[in-house]
């Protein structure tokens, strides 16, 4: 499997993917100009803006890598080639996933050194009230790319049952779009407000929230920015949350993978 | 054991408003050890999907296929084969020593075995220079080679090739034929589709035709072409002014003192006699049969009429 993610690393950095991402990366750079902009909280701000570009970039990698990874290599005919390998189609699945992964980590840890300089140079000329914690940044932007790995997850469930891009690509942004939002609906139909609800929306919306993924649990940003501790048990529940819906998603993907037939 | 052994293998697609359409209707094969067989048939006729069945690719709808014992739909069956498969395509950011690389690590071939056996069949295929390139500037004919070099580099017992020749040049093709003949002196099965019947004459040992799904013929290539002896053209040397018939069969052509006569094969004994009577001089006897493309396309016409 080592090999398939080699493969694939290789694949994304020599379609030039990564120096899109440097480029990009550049934006960093104007980030403590507009953030001085606002006179106050301009530290901030910078950390504002930081983790908001690498969640940006990190959900255009998910989309389109994780969307185009398997598709690409079916449509290509690439499949044809490497499953006629000894190489079982879960491997090949998992090798595929783990190299588009483990790229996004990659990239969340390029653009994450490049925010955590941004925000030291914006905190060294504007102190901020409360002092950055610099761990608490940190797991905000790990557990932002597990958010996208899991995003990654879900496109190549989509790739697994479609031919065409447009289901893995439009389906992953809606399922983006959906799981960015449940926990809220589902605090909603918690409280008093969602009295006037009828009780099969409400059960069906119980239901969604436990069917999408729940972004939510992976957005740690108030307290990077704000210096808000973060509690262990809660981080450890988002990680088991974040092992057990990949784990799902990509057994099922591999279920549908092993009888697609490769015409 | 059979390298190949195909058992009842069905498969039905489903195409447009849920047609269904039988794209292989219960194919029987079996292929010895050692044994190059061509696999020859029209345009969807099912080749590539009895391929792709052997290779696990497709799952049939019903009955089985066999590699060196194993079921095609393990993933094990595939360790001892070299595939290649049409038209083939492969990471094209890859150079072909990359690509090869990748192969070999997936038939756990060692470091420095697989580095020898990367530069013999890079180098065999004429691929050596542009190694290191990608493979997204290379030709469909060099394409075609990295697609043979990779079914070779891990030297297994079982070659599997679709359209081989497809996308070469006439001398890219004659090195293809050397490498099957050579793949056959060393006792390696290759199972290999096509569509050209000069290959199958050339190479194989036996061929099997098949149309609209179904087998028609299977036989052993000298078979074939000794059943289609139509008759011979018969060079007797002798004088311009004399001209005559022997058993009944009239001159055919002459040339010079070089007279020929088209002799059917049921004739040719009495008409031999008599030549032999009259102390004839025999200076040639040349079989006419009909070629293997004659016979590929007289079972295709009357299947298809079928």
């Amino acid at each position: 499997m080592a090999s398939i993610i080699l493969i694939t690393l290789k694949g994304i950095f020599r379609d030039r993917v990564f120096q899109g991402i440097m480029v990009t990366a550049l934006a960093f750079l104007l980030i403590p100009v507009i953030a001085s902009l606002s006179m106050r909280q301009v530290t901030e701000l910078s950390l504002t803006l930081s983790l908001s570009m690498i969640s940006f970039i990190l959900l255009l990698l998910s989309v389109f890598l994780g969307g185009t990874s398997l598709w690409k290599d079916i449509e290509r005919r690439y499949t044809s080639s490497v499953l006629g390998l000894p190489l079982s189609r879960q491997r090949y699945l998992l090798g595929r996933f783990g190299g588009t992964a483990l790229f996004v980590m990659i990239a969340a840890v390029v653009l994450g050194a490049a925010a955590f300089a941004v925000v030291l140079y914006s905190s060294a000329i504007y102190p901020p009230e409360r002092p950055v914690i610099w761990s608490t940044m940190g797991l905000c932007i790990l557990f932002d790319a597990l958010k996208y790995i899991l995003l990654i997850a879900v496109a190549f469930f989509f790739s697994t049952v479609s031919t065409s891009f447009f289901l893995p690509v439009f389906g992953t942004i809606s399922i983006f779009l959906a799981g960015g939002v449940t926990q809220q609906v589902y605090e909603y139909l918690r409280s008093p407000a969602s009295k006037s609800l009828s009780p099969v929306v409400k059960q069906i919306a119980a239901g969604l929230y436990y069917l999408l993924p729940n972004f939510g649990a992976f957005d740690f940003k108030v307290n990077a920015i704000y210096g808000l501790p973060l509690h262990v048990e809660g981080l450890l529940l988002t990680l088991a949350y974040f092992v057990v819906y990949v784990g799902i998603l990509l057994s099922i993907s591999a279920a549908i993978f092993i009888r697609r037939e490769m015409r | 054991m059979n390298a190949i052994q195909i058992t009842g293998l069905y498969k039905q697609f489903s195409g447009k408003r849920m047609k269904k359409i039988d794209a292989l209707k219960g194919l029987d094969l079996e292929i010895a050890p050692g044994e190059v067989f061509g696999f020859l048939g029209p345009n969807g006729a099912g080749k590539s999907t009895t391929i792709k069945l052997m290779m696990g690719l497709l799952r049939p709808t019903a009955g089985a296929a066999k590699i060196m014992g194993m079921d095609a739909g393990q993933t094990e069956s595939r360790r001892s084969v070299g595939y290649l498969p049409e038209n083939p395509a492969f990471y094209d950011y890859l150079g072909a020593e990359e690509y090869i690389a990748f192969v070999g690590s997936q038939f756990r071939m060692g470091k420095s075995l697989l580095a020898r056996r990367s530069e013999e069949v890079l180098k065999r295929l004429e691929l050596w220079d542009a190694r290191k390139r990608p493979m997204r500037g290379y030709s469909k004919g060099m394409v075609q080679r990295v697609g043979l070099a990779q079914a070779l580099v891990h030297d297994p017992d079982v070659y599997i090739l679709d359209e081989p020749m497809s996308g070469l040049d006439p001398i890219g093709r004659a090195l293809v034929k050397d490498i099957i003949l050579d793949l056959k002196r060393r006792g390696k099965c290759v199972f290999f589709s096509t569509h050209i019947t000069d290959d199958v004459e050339k190479v194989c040992d036996r061929v099997g035709v098949i149309v609209k799904g179904t087998l028609v013929a299977l036989d052993r290539v000298e078979n074939i072409l000794r059943s289609g002896v139509e008759g011979y053209l018969i060079h007797l040397k002798m004088p311009e002014t004399e001209s005559f018939s022997f058993g009944g069969i009239e001159l055919f052509r002459r040339t010079d003192s070089v007279s020929e006569y088209y002799v059917p094969c049921s004739a040719f004994n009495g008409f031999m006699g008599e030549v032999n009577r009259t102390g004839t001089d025999v200076l040639l006897v040349e079989t006419k049969r009909r070629d293997l493309e004659d016979f590929f396309l007289a079972l295709v016409k009357s299947a298809q009429g079928a």
